[in-house]
């Protein structure tokens, strides 16, 4: 039996896939695809939005915006540890496609600071 | 131009240089080709047979296109020119140049032509602030290219340059070893192109004759579609003219727009998205155009904060400050990616949606819209509350090394001061900010009720609003010089200064109207207005310099919101006043303002004087004269209907603007000088 790791990337992709409705997307409809290189293989999740509502799949097929990053990237990504935007403006990642959605994408990423002032 | 230095640009690329069509930059220099905040090119020097250009003359043909007629030799003697060159150069996805040899003698003639190339892909902030390089350089000849790049981990930038007529490529430049029979023509196409990081696909190369065919219809149709301004005030029309070409050349699409624009901050160092300076340029522009404010409103919403970022000083609601896209912001040096270290802009962009609405009409986007608007107004209450309790808007920075101290249009280190010149710890509530906030609260009402159909929201932002107005006027209400404080500090106490902060409150409507009257002769008085404009700080006040940026300067946009304050409490003579200083001193800079000139007594210096380092041009100097205009007008949107009610200063004699846009159509709106500016503010 293989040891249980834990992996952002996978937890990330699994936790949106439970989402269902994300309110800060209700207005976008559109589709990406995540290409995670680790290794030698390819992981792809495909994620469509419909007015908000999130679905997520393995499904290799054809998006309106693709991202491409090695998996150490994504999995820090996944922990708000890398910022999306820097992160494609140094080349880390790469993206074809709308380059819209790529920032509202942005919205299901996890930011690095605790909201400890919170809302009151 | 002022500096010496020829600027072409489209969007947020653009080239720099001398009147010989050369550069050549060093690290602290803003010369050459940019792109995304990233220098492309650094070198591009022309030489025939070893010997550098004259130049004769040049000719600014449009914003994106410029001609250089230049002799060879070096001018310091009388040269009998057996040879002419033209350089025809358009910005494009780089820039494109035309470089035209003609032979003037009955000779055939032998030349070796030659183009030095270097690029330092230095990052505008780099230009900016002299920093040093971490990645590699490299040069290529590939392809029939010469290609130079720039590597650092996983980013890199390149530029390619290539040729239409055959050329000896080397790392370093082109060499053409060209013949030109007598009285013959010999030309040949450069193309320069700029590849910044992975936008690749998102950036469409287009042909230089498409873009450039694009970019003169566009001119033509930006210029066709704004209102038409007739006056007896030749200066007027000048600097109502150029306003319009400075603002189409301001115009920036930001990749997520779509190709819709949105007003870049200025030239050279801010090409890119400003939350603060896109919203009041906008505002500014409204009755001319209302694209602006659309594509802005919408370009921020997909911004706006959603989580907490301490290196970004990002909140939830919070509209962004500023977009970066040069390498310090790729590796994190710097936090522009982007960064939302403002406490202005959250508030000013519900008030941009609104008036928005005032002039256009369109609900359908204030609907869109309203996820976004909600979100900003809860900023207000939930997170720029920062002491939790007092109920105002406050700033202080989480970002501790390169986030932004005074996060407030005064936004250098030393603007925020008490009278006696001592600065005030952090946080720090300034007295705009209030104001915008107020406003905010009564114009989100406006539109709860018109179109959100939330009446409970719409009565419970009135009842803030209320609240807040009554404990603003307490609170920062200087007792002895009738005016409001600056801000106030950590403790609470006021931070006393003079300042033109004032007008924007009277703009804001948080101004009881029991104290307008002293608030309207505090600004026009001989310790803030100069006779040119309204200074930023009042002469008398300890850190008061008459050239310290935002410390004594006249900034005409300032001006303007003072303007359009002036006119909303009744002081129709007082607006006029300034309006005509304002268009005064435009006159001395060919009717492009600044973004600063100095605070000195217009009757000792006579004509205004240039802030040394002032972006020019700047967005929201060249959206000044147009809110001057729809402030000596009256313009004010009331239901389907535009009501014209003018007080132009008498030097301006007959005004006209014709068919301005809005949700009447188009509508006209005639004035004439009556008010005597001379009796006023002296």
């Amino acid at each position: 039996m293989p040891a249980v790791t834990f992996d952002p990337t996978a937890e990330f992709f699994a936790e949106l896939g439970s989402r269902g409705r994300e309110p800060l997307l209700t207005k976008v409809t559109g589709s990406a695809r995540f290409d995670i290189l680790d290794g030698k293989a390819t992981k792809r999740w495909l994620l469509t939005i419909d007015e908000g509502e999130l679905r997520v799949s393995r499904r290799n097929a054809a998006a309106d915006c693709i991202l491409r990053a090695q998996k150490s990237a994504f999995d820090r990504a996944a922990v708000g540890k890398l910022n999306l935007m820097a992160a494609v403006l140094r080349g880390e990642v790469e993206v074809r496609g709308d380059p819209r959605l790529l920032v509202l994408l942005q919205r299901l990423f996890p930011r690095p600071s605790r909201d400890s002032r919170g809302k009151r | 131009m002022s500096d010496g230095l020829v600027k072409i640009l489209d969007g947020n690329t653009f080239v720099v240089s001398d009147a010989r069509g050369d550069m050549e930059a060093s690290l602290t220099d803003p010369t050459g080709l940019f792109s995304y905040d990233t220098r492309f090119l650094s070198k591009w020097v022309l030489t025939i047979n070893g010997e550098r250009m004259n130049s004769l003359s040049v000719d600014d043909l449009q914003y994106f296109e410029t001609r250089y007629f230049l002799v060879p030799g070096t001018g310091t003697v009388y040269v009998d020119a057996k040879l002419s060159v033209i350089r025809r150069r358009a910005v494009g996805n780089g820039f494109h140049e035309e470089l035209t040899i003609l032979n003037h003698d009955d000779k055939q003639i032998d030349l070796s032509v030659r183009l030095d190339a270097a690029c330092d892909f230095a990052d505008l902030f780099e230009v900016k602030d002299a920093l040093q390089k971490k990645g590699k350089y490299s040069e290529k000849v590939e392809g029939g290219k010469l290609v130079l790049s720039y590597d650092r981990e996983t980013f890199r930038c390149s530029t390619a340059i290539s040729t239409s007529k055959s050329a000896r490529i080397d790392k370093q430049g082109l060499t053409f070893k060209i013949r030109i029979r007598p009285h013959g023509t010999w030309s040949t196409q450069i193309d320069v192109a700029a590849m910044p990081f992975g936008t690749g696909e998102a950036r469409q190369a287009e042909s230089s004759s498409n873009s450039q065919r694009r970019m003169r219809t566009n001119l033509a149709r930006w210029i066709d579609t704004a209102p038409r301004l007739e006056s007896d005030s030749d200066s007027l029309k000048r600097t109502y003219r150029r306003s319009l070409v400075d603002l189409a050349a301001l115009r920036f699409s930001p990749l997520i727009a779509g190709g819709r624009s949105l007003p870049a901050a200025g030239l050279p160092w801010f090409m890119t998205m400003f939350g603060r300076d896109s919203i009041l340029t906008s505002l500014q522009a409204l009755p001319f155009s209302s694209e602006l404010s659309a594509t802005t409103l919408r370009a921020l919403a997909d911004w706006q904060g959603v989580g907490l970022d301490d290196f970004r000083d990002e909140d939830p609601g919070r509209i962004l400050h500023e977009m970066r896209y040069g390498e310090l912001t790729a590796f994190e040096e710097r936090p522009h990616s982007p960064y939302y270290g403002t406490a202005d802009a959250t508030p000013l962009y519900v008030v941009l949606l609104d008036e928005y609405e005032r002039w256009t009409g369109d609900r359908a986007l204030v609907r869109e819209l309203e996820v976004e608007a909600r979100a900003a107004l809860a900023w207000i209450d939930d997170y720029a509350d920062l002491p939790g309790d007092t109920g105002y808007v406050w700033y202080q920075r989480r970002n501790e090394k390169t986030g932004l101290e005074n996060q407030c249009w005064k936004d250098s280190w030393d603007s925020i001061s008490f009278r006696n010149g001592r600065l005030p710890g952090f946080p720090r509530a300034t007295c705009e900010l209030q104001g915008y906030a107020y406003d905010a609260k009564l114009r989100a009402a406006r539109l709860a009720r018109l179109v959100w159909k939330d009446p409970t929201f719409a009565d419970r932002l009135e009842k803030e609003a209320a609240d807040l107005k009554r404990r603003f006027n307490r609170d920062f209400w200087v007792e002895d010089g009738e005016y409001f404080a600056l801000a106030l500090d950590p403790e609470g106490k006021q931070v006393d200064a003079l300042t033109s902060n004032n007008g924007h409150l009277l703009w804001s409507g948080i101004v009881d109207k029991s104290k307008a009257k002293a608030v309207a002769r505090n600004l026009l008085g001989p310790r803030l207005f100069s006779g040119w404009g309204v200074r930023t700080l009042a002469r008398g006040e300890g850190r008061y310099n008459p050239i310290g940026y935002h410390v004594g300067t006249v900034w005409p946009f300032d001006n303007s919101f003072i303007a359009w304050g002036l006119r909303r409490y009744g002081f129709k003579d007082e607006a006029a006043a300034i309006a005509a200083g304002i268009l005064d001193a435009a006159e001395f800079f060919d009717g492009r303002l600044p973004e600063a000139f100095g605070g000195y007594e217009r009757t000792e210096t006579m004509y205004p004087v240039q802030y040394p380092t002032a972006c020019s041009p700047q967005a929201w100097s060249t959206g000044t004269p147009l809110l001057l205009l729809r402030t000596m007008l009256g313009l004010e949107p009331q239901g389907e209907n535009l009501v014209v009610d003018a007080a132009l200063p008498s030097a301006i004699g007959r005004l006209e603007l014709l068919d301005i846009p809005g949700r009447w159509g188009r509508i006209d709106a005639f004035g004439r000088g009556r008010v005597d500016v001379e009796r006023r503010g002296r």
